[in-house]
């Protein structure tokens, strides 16, 4: 269990140093601090079995030293309200990765359309708040649906196409997407939407500065614990759901459609299922991307979004839910570590997404075989 | 009564007609052997009865209830399971998964159950993993052993078994097998055969139909042959009989008076 802990922890001060070393000379020390750590992990054979005994020996105390370690994330960053906010993104895209590797991953729906989801979320939000007047809070709520409900727009091209020409449809449906909100009058035009109200928990504001055990968060740290919230009932839900018979259908019909359908599957509506649950998650995502930022326009949703997404689910591990929470924890903080690396971000993912196609397709972080939960129960015997 | 027939079914492809108006019957318990050369219209049969092919005319009636038009999917839930000729494995996902999947149609737990209700969602998983590892057993126990592997990691005869499994979890009424033993050595062949007699001491109910070259499989496991030339069937009865007919001879080797011309 203390060995579980320890390894939380120095992974964490890692995390932490990696994000806040500003002098040269603090970086490079944080920079061979993380080669070492990673040599060691990749060179040490014992080292890395003891871990993953460690891991599976105590579950409990692993979710709980990483709960408690997340929890305590923005008390390490309470200078730098700058990277609460990076940190915020991360465990926006966590929550929009989930819902896009659900379609793409485990159903095989290669939908890049994400940005346009994540849009319909966030303009849905606009809409609501600041057109008709409706709280935030049932707003947040609403984006979800309204992005489901307009995906049912693409229902048809889901069931007649698929592989590559799906893939070209849903890019033709970024495209429409924001030159419609660019052009409609009541999206606002490229101006977008300003001054989306603020969420609100009981008389506090989330613009206002949060105080924690005594000590005064920057109000970016708001944000940060509903995102983590919902990151964690996102990821939960989608793993529920991966591993149930839906799960199961999805993976099957992905692989092999005749043998699912065979098998008595019914493809058409498993596929417009799991696109629409899929919808759901990242129209969450991108609602509360506006009730946090307060704008929205339509450069925050647009293609190379939904290759940034993309990116997170290949770099992370294609229908790998770790793999997700992985790849965006690593792929949204890098370009802003590395300012030289911001004006360049497309590139980036890009390169990430060629690079990890060639040399490791599963990603960093494989998916595994479905265990349907609580492990010991359906081991076998 | 029988419990599949099919009437002068017929599929196009085109100008071809791979399947012409055939007309065949399978009764309950009983195991028929389809034989003939390569392209004579074996396979495609089988995808008209499972709806993957539509027919072109006549129609398929199982259960007295008439199959053609319905979906794939919902012929499946009547009763009818198969297997195909080059393996159609998820070889990605676990043994136990790809066999879970032919227990699809009776599997209740919905989004709902899975997400909120666990000890009810748990349970089914329990249950259905049984039915699982006891079909499995009947096979092979190793199997079993390696539920959580995929697929892909087991040896061809075992893939095939799996595959059986598959389709054996439906609780099928009609079982069609399209070439069990392609690919296989013989020694893997003589496993197969074994296998086959499992499947019918467990099922005595179960209806088969075996597409097969391999004569010694057609005469192990057969009451009744059915042979196919260029979509239409030609013979049907007894393995011997039927062996010795001379259409049937002609489909194999060619006419004599070709031969010696």
């Amino acid at each position: 269990m203390l060995t579980v802990w320890a390894a939380e922890a120095g992974l964490f001060v890692l995390v932490v140093a990696a994000l806040l070393a500003e002098r040269p000379l603090a970086l490079t020390a944080t920079v061979a601090a993380v080669a070492a750590a990673l040599a060691l992990l990749r060179l040490h054979p014992g080292l890395r079995r003891t871990l993953s005994a460690a891991f599976a020996a105590h579950p409990r105390a692993a979710w709980f030293g990483g709960a408690v370690l997340a929890l305590l994330l923005p008390v390490a960053l309470r200078h730098s309200p700058y990277w609460t906010f990076v940190a915020t993104m991360a465990l926006l895209y966590v929550t929009i990765g989930q819902g896009l590797n659900f379609q793409i991953g485990s159903a095989g729906v290669i939908n890049l359309a994400g940005a346009a989801f994540a849009g319909l979320g966030g303009y849905t939000v606009g809409l609501l708040t600041v057109t008709a007047g409706v709280p935030p809070a049932l707003a947040l709520l609403a984006g979800p649906v309204v992005a489901a409900a307009v995906g049912a727009l693409l229902f048809v091209p889901i069931l007649k196409t698929r592989g590559h020409y799906l893939a070209l449809v849903t890019i033709a449906f970024v495209f429409i997407f924001n030159i419609l909100v660019n052009n409609l009058e009541f999206t606002g035009g490229p101006q977008g939407i300003k001054n989306i109200p603020t969420l609100r928990l009981g008389g506090h504001a989330f613009t206002t500065p949060l105080s924690v055990l005594g000590l005064t968060l920057p109000y970016h740290a708001n944000f940060y614990y509903a995102a983590l919230a919902m990151a964690a009932v996102a990821t939960l839900a989608v793993w529920r759901l991966h591993n149930s018979w839906l799960g199961l259908a999805l993976n099957t019909l992905r692989d092999d459609e005749i043998a699912a359908r065979c098998s008595g599957v019914p493809v058409a509506r498993q596929k417009l299922i799991a696109f629409t649950v899929g919808n759901v998650v990242i129209g969450l995502g991108g609602a509360f991307y506006a009730v946090m930022v307060g704008f929205v326009s339509p450069p925050d949703f647009d293609f190379g979004y939904s290759l940034a997404m993309l990116s997170v689910i290949i770099l992370g591990g294609v229908d790998s839910i770790g793999g997700i929470v992985l790849g965006a924890c690593l792929l949204i903080p890098l370009p802003e570590r590395f300012r030289f690396l911001h004006e360049y971000r497309l590139l980036l993912y890009g390169i990430v997404i060629v690079l990890m196609l060639l040399f490791r397709p599963g990603g960093l972080w494989p998916a595994s075989v479905r265990r349907y939960g609580a492990g010991g129960a359906v081991s076998p015997r | 009564m029988s419990l599949l027939e099919t009437k002068d079914l017929t599929v196009r492809f085109g100008g071809l007609v791979a399947v012409d108006q055939v007309s065949l019957s399978v009764d309950e318990g009983e195991t028929v052997g389809l034989i003939g050369p390569n392209g004579s219209g074996k396979t495609t049969l089988f995808n008209a009865i499972t709806g993957l092919y539509p027919a072109a005319g006549g129609e398929v009636v199982f259960r007295g209830e008439r199959l053609t038009g319905l979906e794939t999917h919902v012929i499946a839930r009547r009763g009818i399971a198969r297997t195909f000729q080059s393996s159609r494995l998820c070889l990605q996902l676990s043994t136990f998964d790809n066999v879970l999947i032919g227990l699809y149609a009776h599997l209740r737990a919905g989004l709902w159950t899975a997400l909120v209700r666990r000890a009810r969602f748990l349970g089914e998983v329990r249950s259905a993993l049984g039915t699982v590892r006891h079909l499995l057993e009947l096979f092979n126990p190793d199997l079993v052993r390696r539920g959580f592997d995929r697929a892909g990691e087991l040896p061809q005869i075992d893939r095939r078994r799996v595959e059986i499994c598959r389709a054996l979890a439906s609780r099928p009424r009609l079982l069609l097998l399209d070439e069990p033993s392609a690919g296989m050595s013989p020694e893997e062949t003589a496993e197969l055969m074994k296998d086959l007699r499992v499947v019918r001491e467990e099922m005595p109910g179960l209806s088969l139909i075996v597409i097969e070259h391999d004569m010694y499989v057609i005469e192990g496991v057969s009451q009744r042959v059915v042979a196919f030339n260029y979509g239409r069937k030609i013979a049907e009865g007894p393995f011997a009989a039927v062996a010795a007919t001379e259409e049937v001879r002609e489909a194999y080797l060619g006419r004599e008076e070709a031969s010696s011309a």
